[in-house]
């Protein structure tokens, strides 16, 4: 087994790695930058090494400096984590020159799923359905706009090397497809260096559901049944569940063996996720493939108790699969909520501080993946989330009420997050009734900012809260409670 | 004696506290007791009740609390203070002009209108790009356009004054 891996990521993700390391009795070292030397990901692991400043396009996106600090520490492999260099084709091209061993999949299947025209070319050889629109980038403006009146609007422009919602636009009208174009091209080259941008069809209110799969350098392939995401805000996934409560046995059959044929057709090894959009008359298209771990992967291993990054290392290593299908089957039901330090009411800013105080839930089915420990500077340079919380319950009611037990057990004081907007959507009819799809938060929860979705909620601690109010500013001469300030935030911003 | 006047978003309460732990919160009698955890916690008891909260001190008239998975952002003021914020409420009424700001760190990748232009409320103004993705920074109020005080392709600081609407 390899003797040391370089995580080559931050936060909540660096931590989750470092821990299947430190089981495996493989020694695990950490890179920072100089606004996380200190670090929860640095704190949990064996070693850590210093690769440069803050700003991620000079630290953890820069290649050269990870792959150099890797052979100068003698690590035999690299676990890229998700984001940053982890579907970078070629990254993983100058790992596997280096000699050292990329936790991942084959450059060459990064870059050909990594780019979504090439990818939707070899789906659609391979009968895995695709959403109508080009295989190739566009080129021009007109020939955008001809496709778009071909395949009828509205349509999606998507960035070819695109992921997480970056250079991303709905067009609804003709007129407005030039602007769109422009804006798509624009973040796409800025966040992944390319400007290619393809064109497909809208599909209406969809469910997001996708497959995990595992397969080995031994051509095995299995599949860890689906998860759904369709509670999304600007395509960003913010609660996921496994198993998806939309679908019955027929439909996860076809799923999930459309998930391992997607696999096979471009010879993937690592875990993967197949990504479908599910339509109002069951029918599934690919969406995307995501050659690496996923941010929810926790739902899976709740429902399957497998230990997807251990296998995702004995696979680099060349190990066979050991676990067959017929070994295991759902159980029960996981539901993942995302904490991110943001201020929903504010347009969903970025909340930025020094984390003072931070109680964890705990108890009968309850999991935190966390990046932030007490005094853990959340900065503007990264990413906002700060921690994933993870409930399992024999049926997907016991996991929601855990969820909203866990929801209340967990405190954490320094900067605003998301937390409290849980209340109104986990316990919203449409959540509860299975009839959200990925247009839900959009549809029911946005035209209620600012503050207004408090108001669905019933009162409850509102009087409570009046109480200490006055009961600290009767002493505030007595006792001086510390003072924060926070990211003001400007409501006219989205 | 001392009377409070405290809003927590949705609701409002007239408070007096007497004793320290006996209090009146819109005339109905409460026996508190509270408990100092840490700078950022505390132990409240409502007559049997118990609760655990997370508070923030914002400023001496606002605190954020948290207790079991609700946010609260809550204003406190005595008699005196809310007759003054009463006072500067109405005064605050007549001044239009009103400043758009940065919300948060950022480069300014589009000026969309130029002095003199005259916006509405919610109409965008500047295309500012933070944290990878482009965001629209909009009108907060209703106007003219009386100074733009960045360029495009600079960089802004959080809480930078982008725009004067008067």
């Amino acid at each position: 087994m390899f003797k040391k891996i370089l995580i080559a990521n931050r936060a909540e993700i660096a931590v989750r790695i470092a821990k299947a390391c430190r089981e495996m009795g493989i020694t695990s070292a950490a890179v920072y930058s100089d606004a996380d030397k200190e670090s929860l990901h640095v704190r949990v692991a064996n070693e850590a090494h210093h690769i440069g400043p803050s700003a991620a396009s000079e630290s953890y996106l820069v290649g050269e400096k990870i792959i150099e600090v890797a052979k100068r520490i003698g690590a035999d492999a690299i676990h890229p984590g998700y984001g940053f260099l982890s579907e970078n084709a070629d990254f993983i091209k100058k790992v596997e020159d280096s000699g050292i061993t990329f936790i991942g999949p084959s450059s060459q299947t990064v870059e050909l799923m990594g780019n979504k025209t090439s990818a939707r070319t070899l789906m659609k050889k391979n009968n895995v359905p695709i959403v109508p629109g080009t295989t190739e980038p566009i080129k021009s403006v007109e020939e955008a706009e001809k496709t778009a009146l071909e395949i009828g609007l509205p349509v999606m422009l998507k960035a070819s090397a695109g992921g997480g919602g970056k250079g991303m636009r709905r067009v609804d009208k003709i007129e407005d497809l030039k602007e769109s174009l422009e804006r798509a091209q624009n973040e796409s080259l800025k966040a992944f260096s390319n400007d290619a941008v393809y064109i497909e069809k809208f599909i209406e209110n969809p469910k997001h559901i996708e497959v995990q799969i595992l397969g080995d350098k031994h051509g095995n392939y299995i599949h860890l049944y689906e998860r759904e995401c369709s509670v999304q805000r600007r395509h960003q996934k913010v609660i996921e569940e496994a198993p998806s409560p939309s679908l019955n046995g027929e439909l996860r059959r076809k799923v999930t063996e459309a998930g391992v044929n997607a696999a096979k057709a471009c010879d993937y090894h690592n875990a993967g996720t197949i990504e479908f959009l599910y339509d109002q008359n069951e029918n599934f298209y690919f969406l995307e493939m995501n050659t690496r771990l996923q941010v929810e992967h926790p739902v899976t291993e709740f429902i399957t108790g497998i230990d997807l990054v251990k296998e995702q290392i004995k696979i680099a290593y060349g190990e066979k699969l050991t676990i067959e299908q017929k070994d295991f089957t759902i159980s029960g039901h996981a539901i993942e909520c995302r904490i991110y330090a943001e201020d929903v009411d504010g347009n969903f800013a970025p909340s930025i501080g020094k984390i003072y105080h931070h109680r964890l839930p705990s108890g009968p089915g309850v999991r935190v993946d966390r990046g932030i420990d007490v005094l853990s500077d959340v900065s503007i340079y990264y990413d906002p989330m700060l921690s994933k919380l993870i409930t399992w319950g024999k049926n997907r009611e016991e996991a929601l009420e855990r969820m909203l037990r866990a929801l209340g057990e967990y405190q954490i004081a320094g900067v605003k997050t998301n937390m409290h907007s849980y209340q109104w959507m986990l316990n919203h009819p449409r959540f509860l009734d299975l009839s959200f799809d990925i247009n839900f938060l959009e549809d029911d929860f946005i035209p209620l900012l600012p503050g207004k979705w408090k108001e669905e909620l019933p009162p409850k601690y509102d009087e409570v809260v009046a109480i200490l109010a006055s009961l600290l500013k009767n002493k505030d001469s007595k006792t001086k409670p510390q003072k924060i300030t926070h990211s003001i935030t400007n409501q006219w911003e989205n | 004696m001392n009377d409070f006047v405290v809003n927590t978003g949705l609701e409002d309460f007239n408070i007096t506290i007497n004793r320290s732990n006996k209090i009146l919160v819109n005339d109905n009698e409460r026996e508190v007791e509270l408990s100092k955890l840490s700078d950022f916690s505390y132990l409240l008891k409502v007559d049997d009740k118990v609760y655990h909260i997370t508070s923030e001190k914002n400023n001496s008239n606002n605190y954020s609390f948290f207790i079991d998975g609700f946010s609260y952002d809550v204003s406190v003021r005595t008699l005196l203070e809310d007759k003054a914020h009463e006072l500067l409420k109405n005064k605050a009424k007549d001044n239009h002009s009103a400043v758009v700001k940065s919300p948060m760190p950022g480069l300014v990748l589009k000026i969309k209108k130029k002095v003199g232009d005259t916006v509405e409320m919610g109409e965008s103004l500047i295309l500012l790009e933070a944290m990878k993705m482009e965001n629209d920074i909009r009108a907060a109020s209703s106007g003219e356009i009386k100074e733009i005080r960045v360029a495009e392709n600079s960089a802004v600081e959080k809480n930078e004054i982008l725009v004067v609407i008067g």
